[in-house]
């Protein structure tokens, strides 16, 4: 039994389906890709549908646009580079060994799966499971499975569907073909068309000493590519992670349902792509191009790395509904970073605590809702300053061990900002405020308790307080005496 | 002769088809209690506010009410739960949250007071951002405590909060087993209330001082749903607490029941 076996995965008219992978609304219909510079832009690549309405590759756009019903797209490298990428992982969860074939209207990957038999079954059986899976990533591809490095590519490059060759029948598997799918160079085809070689098994019936006196050695590699006997120095490709998605529409888009619904595929395809290698999701940044040159940027931080969709595609939902782009989309990029998914360790005698990918969603709704910087814990700054305090982020799971809290003390609730008063003194002590509404007696007076800091810097404070007692309410409050403007202030009442 | 007894289940018995609810007393709730950590008001609640349930504390300002609350979440926070505070006018003071024990990085602080409409650009107003606010929070779950400081909302613009909202409320708070405590200048949440806690001051330290050292307070039990004397309670009952200044190095608070 031959220790080699290879699958390769072939993917013709490339630009266009990369392009139609996030729209499954445009794959019924026809559609051509145009690639080149205005205006002289032509047919690059199409789809199935466009071939039956009379399009062919080179075609001008003027040709193009009087084809009724045909929709026309740019070619976009950058879907395709994201495109290729998509491609090239789902090939890589079926073998760690599989090498890139690139060229410019298709991609193709060719897998080594020597002794993968046991995992997926026979090679039928894997090359079918291999077109499922493309196909549930957006590719329509081809498969054949044999020995031989070339006869699996030259066999997936002119068939459809899965082609199994088995080990010695390389050369009747490819005597059909015609000598056109060697690519060869146009001297060399019209010398073969000469001498009345047409096909690859009429190829490999040539003498080789012969061949190789009138051709060379390129002749001797065309035989043996014929005969299927030409063997390969296989170079792996090192499999490496970028999740990374892109999509530019044709034109620009309005409407966030409309962009909601290209970037739910989108992170479909991230977290199957993440999934695959036991990963979750850790950040998600969404990048959009908008009209006029413009650009703008969201994140998405979830508590704990997701593999959720509908989670990741609700939280992106709120975050583009509370800070939604300026203009229209023309383009959106999504880039992911992947972790190790989140574990947590649940308990019957834990206490009651947020669940992590709801309160996500929750707060992503808070802030919507009241703004970015107005929802979260408040940590005290070691400053003197009066109110000195900044919000951060709400996080769960940072609780301390459970211990005694100390006697509840007198609390102050803020005025903000400070409201001014005007302040009758007398002895050097408040003894009136007026509010601006309302004259208020000031039954006992408590201070001055002063406080300064900040000298050096454009933020100082320097100021009186005084704890007041309001005469006919029994209420307490905070009055400040600004001493650098000498300005009054209530600014909290004793609760 | 039959006995009271015999006719009363005969009368049931009878009507029972025709009136099933009518005979029938209603189901009583027995909630697990939380308690404030202030052993007077803890008392005067037999052991503190229902969990899953809404508690009103409603006093004017300087009756203690915001540090009642405050005491309430500490307690919480300090057996490692997480509370909310959704703050409609922006005067909870951090500060004073830390010195009543309460720890901040298990404290979710909605302040609902900003001006600017955020991105979606609707213009609700505070009062509204704060009733959306607390109906996710309890919506999500996993709080322990929701606290909605209405303490300085106007009383004509809090009593028009529909009954509905109340009611959802509490329903909220009953399947995430949460404590709404609303905090307000007079009581909002009627019939939704399990507790209403009346605050008032009682006298503001001592004069002759030359700092303010502490607050006396006044509560009153005007509402238990889950109490059980049936008898109708003339004067409700009444304790009275004392609170020290923040900066009153070992001083506690102290207290008498009423």
């Amino acid at each position: 039994m031959s220790r080699e076996l290879y699958a390769c995965l072939y993917t013709r008219e490339f630009p266009v389906q990369s392009l139609l992978r996030l729209r499954p609304d445009l794959r019924g219909i026809p559609v051509a890709v145009l690639d080149g510079r205005a205006p002289l832009e032509m047919i690059c690549s199409m789809n199935r549908a466009a071939l039956e309405t009379g399009a062919v590759c080179g075609m001008t756009r003027l040709e193009a646009e009087r084809i009724p019903g045909l929709r026309l797209l740019l070619r976009s490298p950058q879907c395709e580079t994201a495109a290729r990428e998509v491609f090239m992982e789902c090939a890589a969860n079926f073998s760690p060994r599989f090498e890139e074939i690139g060229a410019d209207t298709h991609c193709a990957c060719m897998l080594d799966i020597a002794g993968a038999e046991r995992l997926f079954g026979t090679p039928a059986v894997f090359a079918q499971r291999m077109r499922q899976a493309l196909a549930a990533a957006g590719f329509r591809a081809s498969a054949a499975v044999s020995a031989n490095f070339h006869t699996a590519l030259l066999k997936a490059a002119t068939a459809s569907g899965v082609s199994v060759i088995p080990e010695g029948q390389e050369a009747v598997a490819l005597a059909n073909l015609p000598v056109d799918a060697l690519h060869l160079p146009e001297k060399e085809a019209e010398t073969f068309a000469i001498w009345g070689i047409r096909s690859l098994g009429e190829l490999a019936a040539l003498p080789e000493v012969e061949l190789i006196a009138r051709l060379g050695q390129d002749g001797k590699r065309w035989r043996d590519i014929a005969s299927g006997a030409l063997p390969h120095l296989f170079q792996p490709a090192e499999p490496k992670l970028s999740l990374q998605e892109f999509c530019e529409f044709e034109s620009a888009v309005e409407q966030i349902d409309s962009v909601l619904f290209i970037a739910a595929r989108m992170i479909d395809s991230l977290v199957t792509r993440a999934a695959g290698r036991a990963l979750s999701l850790a950040l998600l940044n969404i990048a959009m191009r908008l009209e006029g040159g413009r650009s703008h940027q969201l994140t998405l931080r979830p508590a704990l790395p997701t593999t959720d969709r509908k989670f990741l595609l609700k939280l992106l939902q709120i975050e583009l509904a509370s800070h939604p782009p300026q203009s229209a989309i023309v383009a959106l990029t999504m880039a992911a970073e992947a972790a190790q998914a989140g574990i947590v360790q649940l308990g019957l005698f834990s206490s009651q605590l947020p669940e992590p990918s709801r309160l996500d969603v929750t707060l992503a709704r808070l802030k919507a809702l009241v703004g970015d910087d107005r929802v979260g814990s408040p940590v005290l700054e070691d400053s003197h300053r009066a109110d000195a305090f900044h919000m951060e982020a709400f996080a769960v799971g940072t609780q301390c061990a459970a211990i005694a809290s100390p006697k509840p003390r007198m609390a102050l609730r803020r005025i903000r900002p400070p409201h001014p008063v005007h302040v009758r003194c007398s002895n050097q002590k408040p003894v009136a405020f007026h509010d601006g509404r309302q004259s208020y007696a000031i039954a006992v007076s408590y201070g001055p308790w002063r406080t300064s800091g900040c000298w050096w810097a454009a933020d100082d404070w320097d100021r009186d307080e005084w704890d007041v007692l309001i005469a006919q309410e029994q209420c307490a409050h905070l009055l400040v005496n600004d001493r650098r403007q000498n300005r009054w202030y209530l600014e909290a009442v004793y609760d | 002769m039959p006995s009271a007894n015999a006719l009363r289940i005969q009368i049931e018995r009878t009507l029972e088809n025709r009136f099933p609810a009518a005979l029938t007393p209603m189901p009583r709730t027995v909630r697990q209690v939380a308690t404030v950590g202030i052993l007077e008001v803890d008392s005067l609640l037999s052991g503190g506010f229902p969990i899953g349930a809404i508690s009103e504390i409603i006093g004017p300002s300087t009756s203690g009410r915001t540090c009642l609350t405050l005491s309430f979440i500490a307690q919480r926070t300090s057996e490692g739960k997480v509370c909310a505070w959704v703050d409609a006018s922006d005067s909870l003071d951090p500060e004073s949250a830390a010195a009543n024990g309460v720890r901040l990085r298990q404290l979710l602080w909605v302040r609902c007071a900003s001006n600017a409409a955020p991105g979606n650009g609707k213009p609700w107003s505070p009062l509204d951002r704060a009733l959306r606010a607390t109906d996710l929070l309890l919506q999500a779950g996993g709080f322990a405590a929701v606290v909605l400081d209405l303490g300085d909302v106007a009383g004509e613009h809090a009593r028009r909060i529909s009954l509905a909202t109340w009611y959802r409320f509490r329903q909220a708070a009953d399947q995430s087993r949460s404590c709404l405590l609303v905090l307000g200048s007079a009581a909002y949440a009627q019939s939704s209330a399990d507790v209403v806690l009346e605050c008032a001051p009682l006298v503001a330290g001592d004069t002759n001082q030359p700092v303010l050292e502490s607050c006396a307070f006044d509560v009153q039990l005007k509402r238990q749903r889950s109490a059980s004397s049936v008898a109708a309670i003339r004067k409700p009952p009444a304790s009275t607490w004392t609170a020290p200044g923040a900066w009153a190095m070992g001083a506690c608070a102290t207290g008498d029941r009423g």
